[in-house]
């Protein structure tokens, strides 16, 4: 077979095993050049560059299925290596994984903006992360929480008070040194600090906001937050899937996008590039604040 | 290979007939090698033509006639020219078949075991390496590999696609199997390599099927009778060896993959039940091959191929055979019967369609198309099955069942070829997708996907993996492919070391192992060392899939003898599913 191949072997497949071998450079590239930076947390660890994949597939964060779907077949019709050659691979792999985030994600999204239910709920959770994603976060919950700051005390980089609302809830995931932390949650007086799964958090942070109340007139208006703030998680998990479920079939049903074929402009290829840069710099970043702490267990990579 | 030495049943002395073709010098062929019929196509710069052989067909059985030097100077034709002639030639042990279904396979595999009541010899030890084959030449058996037989007859392919073009032909795309292994890929590809054929894309058979659809939906919006909505088809394609089902959806040109999946089941299995049928005694009546038993087996066969063929129209049919040396076959033999015989197999086709529409995600009511191809799509009993799960009332019908394969691969060709067409007929695309998991064994005799059934190609994951013992210092990491939750289910590609990992206690070190598959369904995996980091580690380590070259039956089991699990990889619990 070797022999087979490198009698064949163009200058294509030369290039092809060239650039191919950079996925051992990207990941033992050293970091040194770059600043470690906080980086903007959600649920998941790919989507923290969701605005990229939006950028990469050229469509807006409010798109319908339908135009990501066309704007990602567009996309592959002039990027395909059987259509551009060998240089459209690495691309193609960037539009497929952007495709394939999306597209989970986005029957979510949809639901969020057209009905009620989950109005506002992004995936994405409100606190921020210091280095990588990792396996659990911390949660205050807001309802027990009676403001007594000595979380904010103690660890100052993580937690941060609400005066508004007279709690305090968590500003960077692991801000503080893992100790500082730690005496932080056991100096709460009502045990209001939670560790929970990271994949929890999001919905958790959501719920705990306080959401406004439909009104009817001038009655009933007003903002509410869930009294219990896991169960209603737990249902709110729950619904979620369901409403996918039913968004997957529903749109699959009146699947109607029509092919428009609008070519994009200069800048628009320009930022879709840009953005295809940025999510592969990225995704080296979340390895290599990894590898920065591997003292502890955390989860880097996609 | 010296070629006087064999005829090919396509093999065509030149032609009155000269088309004389406008074509393209690169572009690439299409070819269909079915199991028992084979047609090939090229785009023409305006459309896809079909190619005929000096007998005026389309689709020429696939099958390659071993004939004595002598012999083979007179008769250039392959087997005799007329049709009943050349069935029996074809039986007399002389010719070898079937080799899609043989090529590439260990003969442990059931499939070979199957086709050893075919007229030709097949050995097996039963050891896991290649089969032995042998056809009768000179009532002596003369030995050969499937891919010899194979490449022979793609060379006579080739010869007749230059006579047609007058031009030399140097790329290929070949429709393959859902079910084929990369290791059978991999034979494919050196059969067309010994036939001066590259090999530019192997597309599973229904992926090529998808693209013709596409092109036709495309077509109908370009003379405003369609809209532009996309379109959720169901392909169906059963022929003599294996049968695949797919879910394409398609819309502006692009064919999108969403789901296949395929088995080694065809019209050769319901043959063969048929058969058995007739004969209650066949394992024991043709247990070993003698000259009399072969041409009798050769008779019943054509007389139940026969009956088959009119069981698709008839609702009885009555066979009359006389087998020789005391054995007679006369029966009536009806439709619910055959179906009753064959219920294992209908059942199993059914298996493949459901799990195809469960992994889209699809329910039948979004089905907008059913298409159903290949040769065993013309028995009644296949068609009601189909139709049923999905839940229609007829088929797709634009579709030619026998053209739609090679004429998608020609358009394939095309398309990869870099042609463009201004009346926007070559404007497609098909995005394939992974037909198996894809992955290594680790947790001991686990096996760990890294990049799961249906991905969309090109496709690059890549996961963690972590060593089991405390100081552990080389890793094994053996690649496996197939749906099975244990490695040794499933079929081993290839395996190589990690060395050198840094000392540490068990859990601690992080293994990266990525996997890479380009658009020309080339498997690259990369592994090394990630964490810890430092001037100590290893470089990564890439390697090309498959990497086995024969007897893979036995290495998997080797390799578990003489290293247990101390080179044993675990994966690293996932947190965060990304």
């Amino acid at each position: 077979m070797v022999g087979f191949f490198s009698l064949c072997s163009s200058t294509h497949y030369y290039h092809l095993q060239l650039r191919n071998g950079s996925v051992q450079y990207e990941l033992i590239r050293p970091i040194k050049y770059r600043p470690r930076s906080i980086i903007r947390c959600c649920s998941t660890t790919r989507g923290k560059a969701r605005e990229d994949y939006y950028q990469v597939l050229g469509v807006t964060v409010n798109s319908t299925p339908q135009e990501i779907k066309e704007a990602y077949r567009k996309l592959q019709k002039r990027h395909h290596p059987d259509i551009a050659g060998y240089k459209g691979h690495d691309y193609t792999l960037l539009l497929n994984e952007a495709y394939k985030v999306l597209m989970r994600n986005s029957p979510r999204n949809a639901g969020a903006s057209g009905r009620g239910f989950g109005r506002g709920f992004t995936g994405n959770g409100y606190s921020c992360w210091n280095g990588p994603v990792r396996s659990h976060a911390l949660f205050v919950d807001e309802n027990k929480c009676i403001g007594c700051r000595e979380c904010v005390h103690h660890a100052g980089e993580t937690f941060a008070m609400d005066d508004v609302l007279g709690s305090a809830h968590v500003e960077v995931q692991f801000g503080d040194q893992e100790q500082k932390i730690q005496v932080a949650v056991e100096s709460c007086p009502v045990n209001c600090i939670h560790w929970v799964m990271s994949e929890e958090l999001a919905v958790l942070e959501f719920l705990a906001r306080p959401q406004q109340k439909e009104a009817h007139g001038v009655f009933g208006g007003g903002w509410e937050r869930p009294r219990d703030v896991f169960a209603a998680a737990n249902n709110f998990t729950k619904r979620l899937q369901r409403e996918e479920q039913q968004d997957m079939a529903r749109q699959q049903r009146y699947n109607n996008g029509d092919a428009c074929e609008k070519g994009e402009t200069e800048r628009q290829a320009e930022a879709r590039h840009r953005a295809g840069q940025e999510l592969r710099w990225k995704r080296l970043r979340d390895v290599w604040n990894g590898l920065r702490d591997w003292t502890k267990p955390g989860v880097d990579g996609p | 290979m010296t070629e006087q030495l064999y005829t090919v049943a396509s093999d065509s002395e030149t032609t009155g007939e000269d088309k004389s073709q406008m074509s393209f010098p690169d572009v690439a062929i299409g070819i269909d090698i079915g199991t028992s019929n084979c047609s090939v196509a090229v785009w023409t710069g305006h459309q896809v033509d079909l190619l005929k052989n000096t007998r005026n067909q389309k689709g020429m059985r696939s099958y390659v006639m071993f004939k004595d030097d002598s012999l083979s100077a007179g008769v250039t034709g392959g087997a005799t020219r007329e049709h009943g002639h050349e069935e029996r030639d074809i039986l007399s042990g002389s010719a070898i078949f079937n080799m899609k279904r043989l090529i590439g396979r260990m003969d442990t595999d059931e499939v070979v075991q199957a086709s050893k009541s075919l007229p030709f010899l097949v050995q097996t030890l039963g050891i896991g390496v290649r089969p032995f084959i042998a056809a009768l030449v000179n009532n002596m058996w003369r030995s050969t590999t499937p891919e010899e037989v194979l490449a022979i007859f793609l060379l006579e392919l080739k010869a007749l696609v230059e006579m047609h073009l007058k031009h030399p032909v140097r790329n290929a795309v070949l429709t393959i199997p859902v079910a084929f292994s990369r290791f059978q890929q991999t034979r494919i590809e050196r059969a067309c390599a010994m036939a001066g054929l590259h090999v530019l894309r192997l597309m599973p058979e229904p992926t090529a099927i998808a693209l013709l659809y596409a092109q036709q939906q495309q077509q109908l919006l370009h003379d405003n009778m369609g809209s532009g909505i996309e379109k959720i088809a169901l392909i169906f394609n059963m022929g003599a060896g294996y049968c695949d089902a797919a879910v394409a959806a398609t819309a502006g040109g692009v064919s999108q993959i969403r789901a296949l999946s395929g088995s080694t089941v065809g019209g050769e299995d319901i043959l063969q039940n048929v058969m058995r049928h007739l004969m209650p005694d066949f394992d024991s009546l043709y247990a070993g091959q003698t000259m009399d038993r072969i041409k009798s087996i050769g008779l019943l066969r054509m007389a139940t191929q026969d009956a088959i063929h009119k069981l698709a129209t008839q609702e009885h049919v009555e066979i009359n055979v006389d087998l020789g040396g005391g054995h007679k076959v006369s029966k009536i033999l009806d439709r619910g019967e055959f179906e009753k015989v064959n219920q294992s197999i209908f059942e199993k086709c059914e298996g493949i369609i459901k799990q195809c529409l469960a992994d889209a995600k699809l329910t039948p009511e979004d089905i907008n198309d059913v298409i159903l191809v290949g040769g065993c799509s013309r028995i009644p009993k296949i068609r009601s099955v189909v139709l049923g799960l999905c839940k229609k009332d007829d088929s797709y019908s634009g579709i030619d069942p026998l053209e739609a394969a090679v004429s998608g691969a020609a358009l394939e060709g095309a398309i990869a070829s870099g042609v463009s067409d201004p009346s926007g007929s070559l404007d497609l695309l098909t995005i394939q997708a992974t037909p198996m998991n894809l992955g290594i064994r680790a947790d001991g005799g686990n096996f760990a996907a890294i990049i799961p059934r249906n991905t969309a190609v090109p496709a690059r994951r890549d996961m963690l993996f972590t060593t089991t013992h405390d100081n552990q210092t080389e890793a094994l990491i053996a690649v496996y492919e197939g749906e099975g939750n244990q490695a040794e289910d499933n079929h081993l590609l290839g395996y190589f070391k990690i060395t050198g990992i840094p000392a540490a206690a068990k859990g601690t070190v992080e293994i990266n192992v990525c996997m890479d598959i380009d658009a020309g369904n080339v498997l690259r995996v990369f592994a090394g060392v990630v964490k810890p980091q430092g001037q100590a580690v290893p470089p990564f380590i890439e390697v090309r899939m498959p990497t086995l070259d024969d007897g893979h039956g036995w290495c998997g089991q080797a390799l578990a003898k003489m290293y247990g699990s101390t080179l044993d990889v675990a994966t690293i619990p996932k947190k965060l599913h990304p």
